[in-house]
Formats: C-alpha cells, sequence, structure tokens
C-alpha cells in the first residue's frame, strides 16, 4: 500500500494551499487545545475534553472502601463468582463505576435523568423517596441472563439467580478487608 | 513550507503519516472486533447517566440504539469506517466518519461508568487524522486515485506533532493534576498501597490481580515508586523533542502500565497504543527489510520471481 510520494504523484504546492492548510491546522491546534487547557484549568471533565483525573486524590488508608462481588447461584444451588467484564466486555475498565452508581442510584440524581427515572421520582413522592438501588434489579437480571443466553439449560454453570454482595473495608489498617454490609438477589 | 526544525523533531513525509494512520486506525479495529456490542445492548438504559455532550442527544435515541440489534448495526458502522480509514480508502470522508462514530461509542461507555482519560488521546488523534492529510501514502487512495501529495515539512510533520503534543499532554497534566489536587500528601507511604488495594478487592475490575496486598510490606519503597512515576509523567513532554528520551520514557511507560494492572488491576491500552505516534516508521519498515531475518523470509518469493522471469 506504499506509494513514493515524490516520484509517482503530482506534487501540490501551491501557496494558495499552503496558506489553507496553515489555517487548517491553527483551527484543529486551537479547538483541541484550548478546550484541554480549560478543563486542566478547572480540573473538571466535560466529554469528550478530558483532565487527567484518574488517581488524582491518591489513596488514604483511614477513608475505607465499600465495594462490590457478583456472584450466581447455579440451578443446583452453587454460588459461583461472576465476573462483569466475562458478561459485557464493552464496560471494560468502568464496570466497578457502573455498580456503585447503580446501588446509590446517581441516573437519578444527576443532571438530567432518563424518562422513566423522572416518572419513578415523580411516582414515588421526590428524590428522597426514590428506593434505594432502583435500578439495580435490572442490571443484574441483565447480567444473569446475558449469561444464561451462552449456555444450554442443562450447563451446570446456568444461574437461577444472581446476587450482588457488598463489603467493606473499614481502612485504617491492612487488614480485615471483608465486612459484609448487605446483598441484593435477584431470581431469573 | 519548509522547516529544518520541524524536520529535526519528526519525520515529516507522507508515508510516516499514512503508517500512522494505519497502526491507530487498526488498533481500535481489534479492540472492536474482540468487543461484544450486541451484550451491551442488553443493558438497560436506565443506568445511564449521559456524559458532557452526549446530553445534547434526546434519550429516544439511546432507547433505540442501546438494544442487541442497534449495537450490531453501530458496530458494523463503527468497524466499516475504521476499517476503510486503516486501508485508506475514501480517506477525507471515512476518517472524519471513524473519529465521529469513535468519540460517540467512548461517550456511550462513560455514560455507563465513569470518565476516566485512557481512550481519549486516541481519540484526539483520530480527530487530528481526520483533518490532515494522511492518504497521501501508504493508502488505497495513493494506490488507485493518483492522490495529489505536497511539498514541505510542515504537511506532514505538525500533525505528528500536534499528535505525539497530545499524548505528551495527558500524562503530564495527569502529574500536575495529582499535585494540585493532593500536594506533596500524594507521596504518602500508604498512598499507593491503599489505592492498589482498593482495586483488587472486588471482582468488577477486568483481571482479579491481588499483588496489591504485598504493597503494605514495601510501603516505605512505595513513596520512591510514586515519585518516579510522578517524575517520569512530568518529563513525559521530552519525548516530543528528543529521540534520546523517547527511549526512556516510552519502555518506562509500558513497565508503567503493566504495573497498574498488576497492582491496580487497572490497564490503559489506548495510551499504549497512541504511543505508535513516536514511532518513526518508514525507518522501521526500512531497518526491518533491510534485516537478515526478512531477507532469509522474502528469499523463496524473490527466487519465484526471478525463475517466473526467465521462463517468460
Amino acid at each position: 500500500m506504499t506509494a513514493n510520494s515524490s516520484s509517482n504523484h503530482d506534487n501540490d504546492s501551491r501557496p494558495g494551499n499552503d496558506r489553507r492548510l496553515l489555517i487548517r491546522y491553527g483551527a484543529l491546534t486551537f479547538f483541541l487545545f484550548v478546550p484541554l487547557l480549560i478543563s486542566f484549568a478547572f480540573v473538571r471533565n466535560l466529554y469528550p475534553i478530558a483532565a487527567s483525573t484518574m488517581m488524582m486524590a491518591g489513596g488514604d488508608l483511614e477513608g475505607g472502601r465499600t465495594y462490590y462481588v457478583l456472584r450466581g447461584e447455579t440451578s443446583k444451588g452453587e454460588i459461583i463468582d461472576l465476573p462483569p467484564m466475562d458478561i459485557t466486555n464493552a464496560l471494560s475498565g468502568r464496570t466497578w463505576s457502573l455498580v456503585a452508581a447503580t446501588v446509590a442510584n446517581r441516573g437519578f440524581t444527576n443532571s438530567r435523568p432518563h424518562p422513566a427515572n423522572l416518572a419513578l421520582i415523580a411516582s414515588s413522592g421526590g428524590l428522597d423517596k426514590v428506593p434505594p438501588a432502583a435500578r439495580l434489579n435490572e442490571l443484574l437480571r441483565a447480567w444473569g441472563n446475558i449469561h444464561n443466553s451462552r449456555l444450554s439449560p442443562s450447563s451446570p454453570r446456568y444461574l437461577r439467580a444472581v446476587r450482588l454482595e457488598a463489603f467493606r473495608w473499614e481502612g485504617g489498617s491492612y487488614g480485615n478487608y471483608d465486612r459484609h454490609v448487605q446483598t441484593w438477589r435477584v431470581e431469573l | 513550507m519548509e522547516s529544518r526544525a520541524l524536520r529535526k523533531l519528526v519525520p515529516t513525509d507522507a508515508k510516516a503519516l499514512g503508517m500512522i494512520r494505519a497502526a491507530i486506525c487498526g488498533f481500535v479495529c481489534c479492540e472492536i472486533l474482540l468487543t461484544d456490542f450486541v451484550d451491551l445492548g442488553r443493558l438497560p438504559v436506565t443506568v445511564m447517566r449521559l456524559s458532557g455532550t452526549m446530553k445534547l442527544l434526546p434519550w429516544r435515541l439511546y432507547d433505540a440504539l442501546i438494544t442487541p440489534n442497534g449495537m450490531l448495526t453501530f458496530k458494523a458502522l463503527l468497524l466499516i469506517s475504521m476499517l476503510a480509514a486503516t486501508a485508506g480508502y475514501l480517506t477525507s470522508a471515512t476518517t472524519k466518519a471513524a473519529a465521529l462514530l469513535f468519540l460517540f461509542y467512548q461517550g456511550l461507555l462513560r455514560s455507563f461508568g465513569h470518565f476516566n482519560h485512557d481512550e481519549m488521546p486516541l481519540a484526539y488523534i483520530l480527530i487530528v487524522l481526520a483533518f490532515t492529510p494522511c492518504a497521501d501514502a501508504f493508502s488505497l487512495d495513493s494506490l488507485w486515485r493518483r492522490a495529489r501529495t505536497r511539498v514541505g515539512d510542515v504537511v506532514y510533520g505538525y500533525p505528528i506533532l500536534l499528535m505525539r503534543s497530545l499524548v505528551g499532554w495527558s500524562y503530564f497534566t495527569s502529574a500536575i493534576i495529582k499535585l494540585r489536587v493532593s500536594g506533596l500528601g500524594y507521596v504518602s507511604p500508604d498512598n499507593l498501597p491503599t489505592l492498589s488495594i482498593m482495586h483488587s478487592l472486588d471482582n468488577l475490575h477486568d483481571t482479579h490481580f491481588k499483588f496489591a496486598f504485598w504493597l503494605p510490606q514495601v510501603r516505605g519503597a512505595s513513596t520512591i515508586m510514586v515519585v518516579i512515576v510522578l517524575l517520569w509523567e512530568l518529563a513525559f513532554p521530552l519525548a516530543i523533542f528528543s529521540k534520546t528520551a523517547r527511549r526512556i520514557i516510552l519502555p518506562l511507560g509500558v513497565i508503567f502500565h503493566l504495573a497498574t494492572l498488576l497492582l491496580m488491576n487497572l490497564f490503559f491500552p489506548y495510551h499504549l497504543a497512541a504511543y505508535a505516534v513516536f514511532v518513526d516508521w518508514p525507518r522501521v519498515w526500512t531497518r526491518f527489510s533491510g534485516s537478515r531475518l526478512f531477507q532469509r523470509a522474502s528469499s523463496p518469493l524473490k527466487k519465484r520471481e526471478s525463475l517466473a522471469q526467465t521462463a517468460s
């Protein structure tokens, strides 16, 4: 797929073209770097403009952390690990924040919720009355159904339920990582 | 538009820019091929939190798109445009379509999860490629359409410099923001062990390495590791200007991203792929084609060709 650029083709070096290209490159640089500079100055992400904010706060040993483990119950009652990365690999690197946000009902508190979420807020009598983790069951059911859709019903890994377990590392020391907090369970 | 300074910094020929286009778009193609879009379309739309400019589009669009059929169609469109951009076919249109669809796709993913910056330098590189003459060589367009090539260092050199600057910006600002937000507390001996353990407790990350739990034993050394990473990020822009710096900074980058994978279960493959803009591909190709290995591998082919010529 190579082509000898200087010998095989007509060279195009007219001053008008040069000027147009320079203007285009100037505009490209401006429209890429000015938003990036603003985003950097305010340490604020506004898609598609990214401030490199990953890990900016550092780790706080005293802070503690709640984390989640996704598991499935097979038809024989066995509990198996169900890493979401194996189910929806498109969400590579993002599943942990999806689960935490769904548990915290953040789909209801952002500036433009889905119309179905707005309807639920209205029918619940306000944002603070929305049931906790209101959309979590839908998410767990979707993951369970995707997992089952790849298996025959006779498979030993075929699931009858999906559960999400919340654990807490209280922090303060490097130990006691797994105090159980809560379990959500959805029948498939 | 000659520029001796630019020629010293970056390759300035059409083939270099064309090869970068093929490498970057080719990488994205492979990623898309390996990603299951249909299963993403089975997730409930109600868990999405639209991010940034994604809010400008109506929810009806997302309701229609986040379905198995919708996502399959979207994958096909993204793949076709990205494949055409890789091959350099109808490049002016396909690079623009590929950049736009990739930006939309990444916005979609961020609306499910969180806004990380892994794919963003590569998205910006796609935008640069969409508005520069990246198909004047090493493309089907240049083979079939006798495309005009331009003279001057700026034409092909400046886009490469711009792409390198975008990658350098990502690392450099990452270090500055860490220091702005956390101050010198960022080099606390508990920072790295705590962050790493936080990301190693669940089963929601892509990998499940447990090396993080070994870090508290080397707590003191972890400060040195964090300082080295900060200095490396601050020094990254040097890779734009100096070949010697590139030889140190880019391999360190590979080690850094592998270390975050093993210690934090976080991996930035798109950042690593963006290192392709620092490679002088025509020179690599010349060296490779001149190597003994290549000569040996291609000698049977050459013999066959000469035999065929003799016979005819």
